[in-house]
């Protein structure tokens, strides 16, 4: 059983193979039989994979300490819930993690366009299988998690050995977000593998029109979700579970997460140009393909040691590997777009500046320009040290500094697009969309200005918040108040017609909401407060509000850790409020330790208490508190982007009207065309202009 | 809706997020000389976060750098001096971002100059399709010229192109 699983993804790899160079020979030759073969070869490579990683999952749950990865990443007194995540919280399997989540989305590609498409899926199926037989290339022979404890007897013959016990998960992921957080960013990262795969396959077999864009629409939409939950999950428990009283470092490796979702975020967006207009085909394309190479280049950082990071895993030469793949990457891209590019060639026109388009080209912009910020921020340490032989430091400060009027502008733009309307913008219909927006938006920093508030950046944060929000409003509101006057409905019953008629435009509208909730978030950062304190039992400190008594502190013994923690009643207008027990845990396996931060979140802050640790001078417990204002705005934020990006992939009503309809035999009409048919044009005249 | 109802939308969403960030203010905390040079340094214990905002357990950088942060200050010594000696000691690693002299001083300039490559072009590219727009109605003007049944099925071409792009506007 324990070389189970190699074995499996071993003949995965040689599928792996068989699916690339099989599904060549079907392109070239176009047999049907061979190029079911070679889907064929596809379905068995994932399936092989899933065996090879269920193997892995039962010798962590069966303690099997023969495996130096087990060993290495667990022990005896672990629980099952983190002997289940420890499977991804090292190099090994984290790289089979990846290979199996990549494994699902090819299988449900596979699947879901069995038979269809033609022309275009063998194509699929060749890039599928090359990108997975480079990670079975990693898994099998470069970092296999399936490695054995190689002992020698006195004689100095080598055996197979077993440890009495695991060394134990590091402690910063025995929280259980770690059990959410890398599988959800890993379903981002590798998501992108679909529309990258698409993309390329449509420039290699010139697949005509906008086709593998309708086909890839909600598989980057899903992987986007997936990659903006998997951030925001990252984020969270980089706070909760740190330390250090924030949730976003900067880090290279919440950079390499936040590069791709930059550029996924543009693809989105520019996507909809070439859906609507037959505009910007190769940016699209490139822009895909560099999604997906900035997804490799990320984890790529992350695994190499090439840069500093928390989060990195240990420093070893897999980054080779990864530079090479990126390099067969970018060449093939290169490749296949000079002997085809004719295909992409498209007729942009503008007619005015003022148009849709024009406010996606600068959305765009922006959120590229942001990615090369953060991308130079990144590797910078490294170039610098390549020419002048010492490294620097790119921190937050430098970050913070590029980026938030990038975001800014970002952020304008997202109030901005959606009240342009396709081809040209009137003065007048300028003057009507955004007049309201733009008053509420003044009155809102002036109320703030006149009421003492003077950072700038959060003023003007605050005015293009409630600029975005109203503009994002009065949207609902005028399409709402069509269908009311239409059909007698009230308001909220339009407002849920209308969402539903038109699912991606209004799930669209409700992730900008969603940014907007995360941007006022981090405008609370500006007014941060902590306090540290060597505190006896009965002492107290006081941060903005709150006063915070230490009542005593005590130690605990569990199975997999001890624990010292600090009982504190917080005072809040002269009335105990609550208790917070901020906990600090040592793991005798590993010897290491771990903070378990005390939270206490509302809307308005979170009170946010760590128990340093003993003070070895006075050998008093150090609370060090911080009073962090807006945070939950975050993370509700992210919520409503999720969900919105959910209601973005629901089916548009009168669409699933029309299937019930005419049967699924019949081909379904157009949703446009079908709205077309049955609103009279007097009524679709006073409906806003229909975009996304 | 009536026009009282949108007034007061909006006035709630503007005294929402007004009041949600205002007296955030009042409680701002009143940065010290020594939180405020703490941000211009990082830690050296490989965290890869600024001084003041590393509290790793048992971090054997960032207390010592701190009171030695401290000292410096107590002194009265001025900011300048006070990187200076970091810098000296610890290298220009310290420093929380890169120098604004120097090579180092070019990862200031990137995005800057990113954003205006990338203006450049998508000035250039409006420019463009606008004029590819202004030529492709100077020939579509200049059709009547043309035969009769040249001009009507230039007519039924552009009702269609006009069609489709409605279908399109109007589609999910």
């Amino acid at each position: 059983m324990d070389l189970f699983g190699s074995y499996a993804l071993l003949v995965a790899f040689a599928f792996a193979l068989y699916a690339i160079f099989g599904g060549i020979a079907a392109i070239i030759t176009r047999r049907p039989l061979l190029i079911k073969s070679a889907r064929n070869a596809g379905f068995a490579v994932c399936v092989l994979i899933w065996i090879g990683i269920a193997s892995l999952w039962y010798l962590f749950f069966t303690d099997n300490f023969s495996m130096a990865y087990v060993a290495a990443h667990s022990n005896r007194a672990l629980s099952p819930y983190y002997k289940f995540s420890a499977l991804w919280s090292g190099q090994e399997g984290s790289l089979l993690f990846w290979s199996f989540i990549l494994s699902v989305y090819v299988f449900s590609v596979l699947f879901t366009y069995r038979g269809r498409h033609p022309e275009l899926m063998p194509y699929v199926g060749v890039v599928l299988a090359g990108v997975q037989t480079f990670f079975l290339i990693l898994n099998n022979f470069i970092a296999s998690p399936f490695q054995v404890i190689v002992g020698h007897d006195a004689a100095g013959l080598l055996h197979l050995a077993t440890r009495a016990d695991g060394s134990g998960l590091n402690p910063l992921l025995q929280y259980p977000e770690m059990a959410i957080h890398p599988p959800t960013l890993y379903s981002g990262y590798t998501g992108f593998t679909i529309p990258f795969a698409f993309a390329l396959a449509a420039l290699l077999g010139r697949y005509p029109g906008e086709k593998w864009i309708h086909l890839t629409r909600r598989w980057t939409m899903i992987a986007w979700a997936f990659q903006s939950a998997g951030i925001l999950l990252g984020a969270h428990w980089a706070y909760a579970v740190l330390g250090w009283g924030g949730y976003w470092g900067w880090d290279p490796v919440e950079n390499a997460s936040l590069m791709p979702w930059l550029t996924g975020t543009a693809f989105l967006h520019s996507v909809i140009m070439q859906e609507k207009r037959g505009m910007m085909r190769v940016w699209n394309v490139w822009l895909v393909f560099l999604t997906f190479m900035l997804c490799i280049l990320g984890t790529s950082l992350t695994r190499s040691g090439a840069v500093n990071s928390v989060h990195a895993f240990a420093e070893s030469n897999i980054g080779h590997w990864f530079w090479g793949f990126l390099l067969t990457i970018l060449i093939v891209c290169v490749a296949a777009y000079i002997k085809n590019r004719d295909y992409l060639r498209s007729d942009n026109q503008l007619d005015s500046m003022l148009s849709r388009e024009s406010s996606f080209l600068f959305n765009n912009l922006i959120l590229l320009v942001a990615c090369v910020a953060v991308l130079a921020g990144t590797l910078f340490p490294v170039l610098s040290e390549a020419v002048r032989g010492s490294k620097i430091s790119v921190g937050p400060p430098f970050f913070n500094r590029v980026n938030i009027p990038i975001a800014l502008f970002l952020l304008f733009l997202t109030g901005v697009g959606p009240l342009l309307a396709w081809r040209k913008t009137s003065t007048a219909s300028l003057r009507k969309n955004f007049g309201g927006p733009l008053i509420g938006g003044f009155v809102a920093a002036g109320v703030a200005v006149a009421l003492g508030l003077r950072e700038f950046y959060v003023t003007l944060c605050l005015l293009l918040s409630v600029f975005v929000t109203l503009t994002i409003l009065s949207e609902f509101y005028r399409g709402a108040r069509v269908i009311s006057a239409r059909t007698g409905a009230n308001l909220f019953s339009a407002v849920s017609q209308l969402t539903m008629r038109n699912t991606r435009r209004y799930g669209g509208y409700v992730v900008h909401f969603g940014m907007v909730l995360v941007f006022i978030g981090i405008c609370g950062q500006a007014f941060n407060q902590d306090k540290q304190m060597d505190m006896s039992p009965g002492s107290s400190m006081t941060l903005g509000p709150y006063r915070l008594y230490l009542q005593n502190y005590d130690s605990t013994q569990e199975p997999n850790y001890s624990a010292e923690r600090a009982s504190i009643d917080v005072e809040k207008g002269g009335r105990s409020v609550m208790m917070l027990y901020p906990t600090r845990r040592f793991y005798p396996s590993n010897q290491e330790s771990g903070t378990m931060v005390a939270i206490a979140s509302t809307l308005r802050e979170d009170l946010y208490v760590v128990y340093a640790g003993t003070n070895p001078d006075t050998n008093l417990p150090v609370i060090h508190a911080y009073l962090n204002p807006l945070v939950k705005w975050i993370w509700l934020g992210g919520a409503v982007v999720v969900l919105g990006t959910l209601l973005a992939l629901l089916p548009n009503r009168q669409a699933v009207m029309v299937l019930s309809t005419v049967g699924a035999e019949q081909t379904l009409p157009v949703p446009g065309s079908t709205q077309a048919a049955q609103v009279p044009y007097s009524a679709r005249s006073q409906l806003p202009d229909s975009h996304d | 809706m009536t026009s009282r109802w949108k007034l007061g939308l909006v006035c709630a969403v503007c005294i929402g997020l007004a009041s949600a960030l205002v007296p955030l203010h009042v409680d701002a905390q009143k940065t010290d000389r020594a939180k405020a040079l703490g941000t211009k340094l990082m830690c050296m214990c490989g965290c890869g976060q600024i001084l003041t905002q590393c509290n790793h357990i048992n971090c054997p950088s960032s207390g010592p750098m701190l009171k030695e942060l401290d000292a410096h200050v107590a002194k009265g010594e001025a900011d300048d001096l006070i990187i200076q000696d970091f810098v000296q000691e610890y290298g220009e690693k310290v420093l929380s971002e890169p120098p604004s002299r120097g090579f180092n001083s070019i990862a200031w300039y990137i995005p800057g100059a990113a954003f205006a490559i990338g203006l450049g072009i998508v000035i250039m590219l409006i420019r463009l399709w606008r004029q590819r727009d202004v030529a492709r109605l100077a020939t579509a003007s200049s059709a009547p010229a043309a035969t009769q049944d040249a001009a009507a099925e230039l007519h039924d071409i552009q009702i269609e192109r006009a069609r489709r792009q409605a279908d399109r506007d109007t589609e999910d």
